[in-house]
């Protein structure tokens, strides 16, 4: 078993669990949906992508690129959670909600992009 | 060219990129480079990692903590609001307790995050610079920026390995000739004194070991402007190595490359035909040319020294009597054989025991007054100092020339420092290996008519080599003009075509002033090339053909004269056959006459229906 693996797929996982909790729900429902899991979903995203810095193989590549991915869209996600809670005046309406929502939603499809990639990195990998 | 669509059709079939896909070689040095930056890239994971869980912790626990807000309620600061003042907390810019003043309890938790935040921030800044100031990563980058800067290269340039003194005094050479160089040096001194160097143009430099095929790739070895590669380090292994990888991955580029060593040179000529410049062999060489012809030399050595040197003065060497050598190592092994081959008696003056007792060798150290006592200096005619140690060999010409101040002096220079001590001494020749080289290769790559002279000239004999020192100091003064070749081809002189194919223009009429024709060009012909046949210092009626090549020596106002009369239809008739005929075509229609050069008009209509 090797310890950098095992970090490595935590983390992966972790982010597209987080940010499935957080998409998962009515989309214009703001009660559905909870901030400081979208902060979690953001934090172990953006960790996840420091963890696959440095790796040359291809499928690395394409790690990394995902992870951006996901980091962007949650970034933006959380932009327009600001901008609707602090800036504009009608608070969070359901407008709001649903492009925060989407936006995750995006993130969450390039998390599961990362998982297949971890999946399949494991399954074509024999004798591990 | 006097059709604008020749010379569109000049510049663009000119731009002929060589379709040579970079090897994997290129691709490998490429990568060795990237490799470092993932290493970095690695070890930031730790330190940012870190940030990003300090981060996360201290905002989501500031939101956490239960404040009171400015209307006594109790209220918590939003996600945002922490974000923000851990943003400013953490990177130690403190704008105070904002939205409003915090409760005991949330400043017990930024007291906290404060010191895990900064901690972490020292830990991550650190880590980079460290990362920064790492040797190898620095190497790296600077391997980066010189293979970037060789790619983007677009004009022709020469590979220099080696950049001591002779690759010094090439640079400057040809950075004057408008040359592009690429240079690559394991000293990184040479380095930044390449850079710290004037030059013209910027010359990219790596060091880096050349013997090392990688290096010679980011060089640009395989790069499709490559245009030769000049082998000049000090090390002949080195030079080997880099002979040899050049001649195995580009085949098709020309190789110079230097040694003092002759089975060296050997074994570099195994590998297709590199120029192998042996300091001390050209020097013996040079001698005794020097000796047999004193103008042949000077003209030699004066070709040599490139564009603007002055005319060394001519030696008046003895041409018979005894030689002293000292030192026989190398070099004293080719002057003896050079001053033997001119029947001349040598004696030999050598520290070292050799294996087998020769006749006129004497054993002892030359620097002491009484061994070079033995050498009957007052019978003399002449002294090599050739030892490889500067002081040794300034002690003994001193001592030589007190004994007998008629000596033909030669020495060898070893050190750049003692050039100041060697030219007090006023020598009659002085070698200085690193010179002989730069001018060497200088001849044999600046204009390769001009080494084609070199080699061809000293069977001319030495009165011929005077009068053209003569002629040239006639024409284009004291110091030597710049050197430059033409081509009587469609490109380089389009408006002679139909003439040179009848066989009418000659040489004497062809470098007349387009203003006035009575009087010649101040330029001196110095070689014709006329497929692979070379005439040295071709005369006045020599007639000329399609595609022939010129070497000329003159001053580039007289060039640009030369060049309108070889471009421009109505000069070339003008200086060749004084006829005046109409610049323009309307002209030339109106006056309907029949020019006497017969054929302009005929091709002026080929060359409009090709163009």
């Amino acid at each position: 078993m090797n310890l950098e693996k095992v970090i490595f797929g935590f983390f992966v996982l972790l982010a597209a669990t987080l940010n499935f909790g957080f998409f998962i729900g009515d989309i214009d429902n703001p009660a559905l949906h909870n901030i400081y899991e979208l902060f979690a979903a953001l934090a172990v995203s953006l960790i996840a992508t420091v963890l696959k810095f440095g790796d040359r193989t291809q499928i690395g590549a394409v790690h990394l690129a995902t992870s951006l991915v996901a980091d962007l869209q949650l970034i933006a996600a959380g932009v327009v959670w600001v901008w609707a809670s602090e800036i504009s005046d009608q608070g969070m309406t359901a407008t709001h909600t649903a492009s925060m929502v989407s936006l995750s939603g995006g993130a969450l499809l390039a998390n599961l992009v990362s998982v297949i990639l971890l999946v399949t990195e494991t399954v074509t990998f024999h004798r591990g | 060219m006097s059709n604008p669509l020749l010379v569109f059709w000049a510049v663009f079939s000119r731009r002929e990129p060589r379709g040579r896909p970079p090897s994997r070689a290129y691709i490998e040095s490429t990568n060795q480079a990237s490799s470092t930056i993932f290493l970095v890239m690695r070890r930031m994971r730790a330190p940012l990692i870190t940030l990003i869980v300090i981060f996360s912790v201290s905002v989501v626990g500031l939101t956490l903590i239960p404040g009171i807000g400015p209307d006594g309620q109790p209220a918590r600061i939003s996600l945002f609001e922490s974000f923000y003042f851990m943003s400013y907390t953490a990177t130690t810019i403190g704008f105070g307790e904002l939205p409003w003043p915090f409760t005991p309890a949330q400043r017990l938790w930024v007291t906290f995050s404060i010191y895990l935040s900064v901690v972490g921030w020292a830990y991550a800044i650190g880590s980079l610079l460290t990362l920064l100031q790492d040797r190898a990563f620095r190497q790296a980058l600077a391997m980066r920026r010189f293979t970037r800067k060789v790619a983007r290269l677009r004009e022709p340039f020469f590979l220099m390995a080696g950049y001591g003194r002779a690759g010094e005094l090439l640079a400057k050479d040809f950075d004057a000739l408008g040359e592009q160089l690429v240079v690559i040096d394991d000293s990184s001194d040479r380095i930044d004194a390449l850079e710290l160097g004037s030059y013209h143009s910027d010359i990219p430099g790596l060091a880096a070991d050349a013997a090392n095929p990688h290096h010679l790739n980011a060089a640009g070895l395989e790069h499709p402007s490559c245009a030769g590669v000049l082998a000049l380090t000090n090390n002949d292994e080195t030079n080997l190595a880099v002979t040899m990888t050049a001649a195995l991955l580009r085949p098709d580029l020309p190789v110079v490359s230097r040694t003092v060593s002759a089975p060296i040179a050997e074994r570099m000529r195994a590998f297709g035909t590199p120029a192998v410049v042996n300091p001390f062999d050209r020097f013996g060489e040079h001698l005794r040319l020097a000796l047999n012809a004193p103008a042949s030399y000077q003209l030699l050595t004066w070709l040599e020294a490139g564009p603007g040197a002055e005319l060394p003065e001519r030696g008046r060497p003895p041409t018979d009597g005894r030689w002293v050598i000292c030192g026989y190592g190398r070099f004293g092994r080719e002057i003896t054989a050079d001053l033997r081959a001119a029947d001349l008696e040598v004696t030999i003056i050598e520290p070292a025991e050799l294996g087998a007792p020769e006749p006129g060798v004497i054993v002892g150290d030359a620097s002491e007054p009484t061994v070079l006592a033995r050498a009957d200096l007052p019978s003399a005619v002449g002294l090599v100092a050739g030892t490889d140690n500067d002081t040794t060999n300034l002690s003994m010409l001193a001592t030589a020339r007190r004994l007998n101040p008629q000596l033909f002096l030669v020495a060898r220079q070893n050190q750049p420092t003692s050039a100041a001590l060697f030219e007090a001494m006023r020598l009659d020749a002085l070698l200085v290996p690193t010179e002989v080289v730069a001018h060497e290769v200088y001849a044999q790559l600046s204009t390769p008519m001009l080494w084609r002279f070199i080699q061809e000239m000293p069977a001319r004999g030495d009165q011929w080599a005077a009068d053209l020192i003569g002629r040239l100091r006639f024409n284009c003064g004291e110091e030597l003009p710049a050197l430059w070749k033409i081509k009587l081809d469609r490109e380089q002189a389009p408006a002679l075509g139909g003439w040179l194919a009848e066989g009418r223009v000659t040489l004497g009429n062809l470098i007349r002033s387009p203003e006035d024709r009575a009087r010649r060009l101040r330029v001196v012909p110095l070689l014709l090339l006329r497929g692979g046949e070379a005439v040295l210092t071709p005369d006045g009626e020599t007639v000329l053909a399609g595609d022939d090549e010129l070497l000329f020596a003159g001053q580039g106002s007289e060039r640009r004269e030369l060049e309108s009369t070889l471009v421009i239809d109505s000069t070339g008739a003008y200086v060749l056959f004084d006829e005046h005929i109409p610049s323009s075509w309307v002209w030339r229609k109106l006056s309907r006459k029949k020019s006497t050069p017969s054929t302009l008009e005929e091709r002026q209509d080929t060359t409009s229906r090709q163009g």
